[in-house]
């Protein structure tokens, strides 16, 4: 039985593999660039078969979901096999020694190691504490997924229920991605969702690795990882089943993507529609990566506009939002046809909106709140009887900001813009975040206390890896070697539209 | 000089961060590590799930059912929302989980209704209040009602 939910796995991170391959095709830089493929190809394939899954039940398909995946999968792998077949002019090429050797990459290879090691130990020691996970993940995600594999062709009988407690309007990446996994299993195993919870947790810390590996240096992305490692809420969260590490995997997957975009060879647009799909995936899997979705095609528009003026900034949104456009219908049908109302927009009253926005005290406690949480979330898990109270452990925001005291700040210029953006959207979802409490009609201490530290971890890779993007670093930039692509920067002094040869597949 | 401290600045930070980073990696795994002993040999959602499994064999395969527990059923979610007890709607959500796709409602009105009385009996006069006749008693709290009618 376990057999086909390796199949299922499998096909899922073929098929997100395979379209690195058809949209990052000048994507080389040996283990790092394979390791970026698997990991970001792999988390959008769990993404867009949950899609396929989704879209088998709609249509009464879902017995022939292995069929249709492996469909998929030869789709995808055909444009792939003729555009590699050759292989490129040059091969690949070694990296350039960088100077005098140093023993420390291999020493914090080896601290790295054992990071990963105990991490994954810490994850199996909560997985053997709690195999269905936290309160969230039986309340919510796995239930929802018991109740679209188990509800047959009554499947959509569970959104018209009336459970509102269990927030059925919540969308549907990670419940899916488990009902799939049973449906090639022919039945339900306890242990797939803690191992979906695994691939993500565990893909997300290597999919900082390798991004900042690629894009600044191996040291850069080993160290990123440890503080990723560090964060014993991250690999609480991750072992408690929850969606919300999913969504801070592909919230990373797109600001990095658009940041890999600004390094590509004439700014092809394949890394711009696959951050488009990643974007889309956050609005599939909770409702906070619709507030995401929105605020980086704003901040993906205006930074292109002002980097590279109305027409490139229209073209590149329009790229992003190609990518973007096939899960957002999903998420448009889920939302319209089967959701019922979620609980914070249900009831709307003008009055009641302007009254909270006027109030003050509001602004005062939530502010209070940020401050707090913000620096001692990543600690662990809280009581929620007692709430969040100033602890802020070993790794935390804190030790970023010291970092990068101790290093020093130093951007590469083709990343200029890139950052900018990233950091707008960071900095506006943390203010979206402000104004969803603000209006929140739930009681407010009750709605801060259960919620606020796992918003803050969905955006903490992403903080990570902005931070080690602009972290002084001795190493040369991967960008600069041969064997990876030319790039551009990303300045309207540049001559975007010249066609540049590259080395390319053919 | 200065690219000499800029380098010992550097040093110094990746410094701070393996040895903080691992000290909080190790700690993780050590808390885990001291807990395991004491971890009993089911964790509480599996036994709640056993517990309630029963139920499946008498239910019909879909359709919705009633619940009632030690407290009215009112008291279940607002004692969550204040965290006075957040138990018995851990009891009820589990009782859900456990019996998908049947619907369990948070209420008696239901000609079946299921009664999780694993912390304790309900108020004198609850059940019959509400026309609850046992159907059958699964031991350990857990009790399958038929409703009645009232006249």
């Amino acid at each position: 039985m376990i057999l086909f939910f390796v199949a299922s796995l499998l096909l899922s991170l073929t098929s997100g593999i395979l379209l690195t391959f058809l949209f990052c095709p000048s994507l080389k830089s040996g283990a790092a660039g394979l390791a970026f493929r698997l990991f970001a190809g792999g988390g959008l394939g769990i993404g867009v078969t949950s899609c396929l899954y989704f879209v088998c039940l709609l249509t009464g398909l879902s017995c022939y979901s292995p069929a249709i995946d492996l469909g998929v999968c030869l789709l995808l792998g055909i444009p792939c096999f003729i555009f590699f077949r050759r292989p490129a002019a040059g091969g690949s090429q070694p990296l350039p020694e960088t100077g005098k050797r140093s023993h420390f990459p291999i020493l914090l290879a080896g601290i790295f190691s054992v990071e990963l090691v105990a991490s994954l130990g810490s994850f199996v020691f909560a997985f053997l504490k709690e195999p269905h996970g936290r309160w969230d993940a039986w309340l919510i995600w796995n239930m929802h997924a018991r109740f679209l594999f188990r509800g047959g062709e009554h499947w959509r009988d569970a959104f018209a229920s009336g459970l509102d407690w269990s927030h059925w309007d919540y969308p549907l990446l990670l419940p899916l991605s488990i009902a799939r996994g049973w449906q090639y299993m022919g039945g339900e195993g306890l242990s797939i969702p803690a191992v979906m919870a695994f691939v993500f947790t565990f893909m997300t810390l290597g999919l900082l690795w390798c991004a900042l590996s690629l894009l600044r240096s191996r040291i850069q992305g080993c160290l990123a990882a440890m503080v990723l490692m560090g964060t014993p809420f991250f690999i609480a969260m991750g072992a408690s089943q929850f969606a919300d590490v999913p969504l801070a995997f592909f919230i990373l997957a797109t600001l990095v993507l658009l940041s890999l975009q600004a390094r590509s060879p004439e700014n092809q647009p394949g890394e711009l529609i696959l951050a488009g799909l990643a974007a889309g995936l956050c609005a599939w899997t909770k409702n906070e990566g619709l507030l995401f979705l929105l605020i980086v095609t704003g901040s993906l528009f205006c930074t292109a506009v002002y980097a590279r003026g109305w027409r490139s900034a229209l073209n590149r949104t329009a790229g992003f939002l190609a990518g973007a456009l096939p899960i957002l219908l999903i998420v448009i049908y889920f939302k319209t046809q089967l959701s019922p109302a979620n609980d914070l927009m249900a009831g709307f009253d003008p009055a009641a909106v302007a009254a909270k926005l006027t109030d003050f005290s509001r602004y005062a406690k939530i502010a209070n709140a940020f401050f707090i949480t913000g620096i001692s979330f990543t600690h662990g898990l809280i009581d929620v009887r007692v709430g969040m109270h100033l602890n802020p452990g070993a790794v935390n925001i804190l030790l970023l900001i010291g970092y990068l005291f101790l290093a020093g700040v130093r951007i590469d210029g083709r990343d200029r813009i890139g950052l900018l953006r990233s950091a707008a959207a960071l900095g506006l979802m943390l203010i979206g975040y402000f104004f969803v409490y603000v209006l929140t009609p739930l009681d407010l201490g009750y709605h801060l206390v259960t919620s606020l530290n796992r918003l803050l971890l969905q955006l903490w890779p992403s903080v990570i890896f902005l931070c080690f993007m602009i972290a002084g670093s001795p190493e040369t930039s991967p960008g600069d070697r041969p064997g990876t692509a030319p790039a551009q920067p990303e300045t309207r002094s540049t001559r975007a539209n010249e066609p540049r040869k590259t080395r390319g597949p053919k | 000089m200065t690219n000499l401290i800029a380098k010992y600045r550097a040093t110094a930070g990746r410094l701070l961060l393996v040895v903080l980073t691992g000290y909080a990696v190790l700690n993780l795994l050590w808390q885990g590590v001291r807990s395991y002993p004491d971890l009993p040999g089911t964790d509480p959602v599996t036994i709640h799930e056993t517990r309630i499994a029963q139920l499946r064999t008498v239910l019909p395969a879909s359709g919705a059912v009633g619940y009632v527990t030690t407290v009215e059923n009112d008291r279940i979610f607002a004692e969550e929302k204040t965290f006075t007890n957040v138990e018995f709607l851990a009891q009820y959500a589990l009782t859900q989980y456990t019996l998908a796709p049947r619907i369990v409602r948070n209420s008696p009105e239901f000609p079946l209704v299921v009664g999780n009385f694993i912390d304790g009996p309900p108020a004198p006069g609850f059940l019959e209040k509400n026309g609850l006749v046992p159907l059958k008693d699964f031991g350990d709290g857990l009790v399958l009602y038929r409703r009645e009618q009232k006249p």
